[in-house]
């Protein structure tokens, strides 16, 4: 229970001060109007995952950190279904990771592991199991 | 025949020009002995181009110089030939003018004689033999053998002179007997104011072929009698045609002329030749080298096309020519052009030939490099992208960069379709992290890569960074 409302809080929250909480979440995440269809409730870069949450979302990660992590959790999540993270560097394909999602919500998350020629800008690319392009998270590997 | 196509309006002047010259120095100087050594200097000229043609370095050297001291030991040596060349004749006859051939002085001076025997009312009687002989038809008369002249023909016929009443008789350009005396003519019809000079006129010319000239003394008129006729003379001019008539000068001039002419007529077509091989010695014979860097111009491009990339911006050419023209030359004078008219989307290989390249006349294309060129075409197209920004370097330590908000989030990017499509992202250029310790706001150029992107009118080249600094959780 104690979870459930730490999540309307943070819907709340987002809502009405997206930028505030995360700046590169979906601007127009689908709504939660209709249970039925799949919405991506939040997706984050963030530098681990800890007690199932980001942990230090971020835009920019230091290459020192030797891995970043693509965050996406789903609410509702209708039926059994997978999603892609599509990870891009620069404009040219590094990965592409599948991953299931479970009803009735699911957090789900990728990670790749940072050489010293992986820094740039980079893109990670949320698509559904059809391939249809939910959300585009953007961030750059520094020094 | 491909010397043609190289050769330029002015060459063609040039050549004129210098033959008319050359032409001009003969007419002028013929019969002179500077025109002998005008023609050896020339001889030593064309030596001295055989022995550069051959190679052989001391002859042709040594003919140079000898042909260079010729040309100054001329003006010295013959300065008054070449002054009174130039002192007797006036500008236009030194351009334009030929040198006519003096008028027979025998019939000039038998004509003026007469003129003034007439005006001075002295009878006279001049007979002119033609091929017959008139020695069996003529009496008397006393060989005299004297160079004609006009003073001797009037004071032949002065009345004091005791030979004044006979005829005298001209053989060439001299008198060869005063005092003749002629056969009269027995014809009855003659008017009664002809007297025994017109009579003795006619009678001989009756008789021969000579040409019988008569002055009467009463009236002085002037009258020739020839092959039985006797006509009134009007004028000198008249006489003079009659006189050149009878001696066959017409022929002999009409023959000069001709043989003047033809003269003429080869020493010009020399002159000409000679100066086109002169010309072609020099423009040809001194083939300099030369390199210039000339950037290729792309035409006919189809429209909403444009080139991408392309192997090469500049070409270089190896010309050669002749000294003079290849030192005359200007880098814009030459151009390199590529037809885009067939090229397609894409690659394109074009290879550079004679006609993609514009040269001057009289220069000549030795090597280009490269020979070909890489054109890669692209249709232009817009694509609205999203903007990202490029960090580099590292934040303060226990720093991050939770957000960004970009302004504009997009833009409108124009380029090529290939490279476009491509393109999902449009970047920043690099933005430094390493000042950024707190939140705020920054402004940062798009980074056009390639270069032949360009942002679309309407948006904004510069955007707007709003970034969000947060403390790194433990």
């Amino acid at each position: 229970m104690r979870l459930k409302y730490i999540l309307i809080v943070i819907l709340c929250l987002n809502l009405f001060f997206p930028q505030l909480l995360f700046a590169q979440n979906p601007r127009h995440p689908t709504s939660g109007v209709t249970k039925k269809k799949l919405t991506l409730d939040r997706a984050v870069m963030c530098e681990d995952i800890k007690d199932f949450a980001p942990h230090n979302p971020a835009v920019v990660f230091s290459i020192k950190i030797g891995k970043v992590c693509c965050y996406t959790s789903f609410d509702p999540v209708p039926e059994k279904t997978f999603i892609y993270h599509k990870w891009f560097h620069r404009d040219s394909p590094s990965t592409n990771k599948r991953l299931y999602l479970q009803p009735p919500r699911w957090a789900t998350f990728s990670t790749i592991q940072l050489r010293e020629t992986d820094k740039g800008p980079w893109r990670v690319e949320i698509s559904d199991q059809n391939g249809k392009l939910l959300y585009i998270l953007r961030f750059s590997i520094t020094d | 025949m491909s010397f043609i196509h190289y050769m330029r309006w002015q060459d063609v002047i040039d050549i004129l020009l210098n033959s008319y010259i050359l032409f001009r120095l003969y007419v002028l100087f013929r019969g002179t002995y500077v025109f002998r050594v005008l023609t050896g200097i020339a001889f030593l000229w064309i030596f001295q181009r055989i022995s550069v043609y051959f190679g052989l370095i001391l002859t042709s050297w040594v003919m140079q110089g000898i042909t260079a001291l010729l040309a100054l030991i001329i003006i010295i040596v013959f300065r008054n030939e070449i002054r009174s060349v130039l002192q007797a004749k006036n500008l236009k006859a030194i351009l334009f003018g030929f040198p006519q051939k003096s008028d027979p002085t025998t019939i000039q001076t038998i004509a003026e004689s007469v003129k003034t025997l007439s005006r001075r009312r002295i009878g006279a009687l001049i007979v002119l033999p033609a091929k017959e002989n008139l020695d069996d038809v003529l009496k008397g008369g006393i060989p005299v053998q004297g160079l004609i002249s006009k003073e001797m023909i009037t004071s032949i016929f002065w009345s004091d002179n005791p030979v004044h009443d006979g005829a005298v008789i001209i053989e060439g350009d001299r008198i060869a007997k005063v005092g003749v005396i002629l056969p009269l003519s027995f014809k009855s019809d003659l008017p009664s104011r002809y007297g025994t000079r017109h009579r003795a006129a006619l009678g001989l010319a009756e008789m021969t072929d000579a040409l019988v000239i008569v002055v009467s003394e009463e009236t002085g008129n002037v009258m020739v009698a020839k092959n039985s006729n006797i006509i009134n003379i009007h004028g000198s001019a008249s006489l003079t045609e009659i006189l050149k008539e009878h001696m066959g000068l017409h022929e002999v001039e009409s023959g000069y002329r001709q043989q003047e002419k033809l003269k003429m007529g080869i020493a010009a077509v020399v002159s000409f030749f000679f100066i086109t091989g002169m010309w072609f010695s020099f423009s040809k014979g001194l083939d300099t080298l030369i390199t210039l860097e000339i950037p290729v111009e792309y035409t006919n491009r189809k429209p909403g096309f444009r080139i991408v990339e392309a192997s090469v911006n500049t070409v270089r050419l190896h010309l050669a020519g002749s000294g003079a023209l290849i030192k005359s030359i200007q880098p814009e004078q030459v151009q390199v052009k590529l037809d885009l008219g067939h090229a397609v989307m894409g690659r394109n290989i074009f290879s550079i030939t004679q006609d993609n390249i514009t040269l001057p006349p009289g220069i000549f294309i030795r090597k280009v490099v490269p020979s070909v060129i890489e054109v890669t075409l692209d249709e232009t197209i817009k694509k609205e992208l999203p903007v990202q920004v490029d960090w580099v370097g590292e934040l303060p330590a226990g720093l991050i960069l939770s957000a960004v908000n970009i302004d504009p989030e997009n833009v409108e990017i124009v380029g090529g379709k290939r490279i476009l499509q491509t393109l999902s992202t449009i970047y920043t250029e690099k933005v430094h992290l390493e000042n950024l310790k707190e939140s705020g706001t920054i402004f940062a150029n798009l980074a056009l890569t390639p270069a032949s992107l360009n942002i679309a009118s309407g948006s904004k080249d510069k955007v707007k960074i709003a970034y969000v600094i947060k403390h790194r959780a433990k």
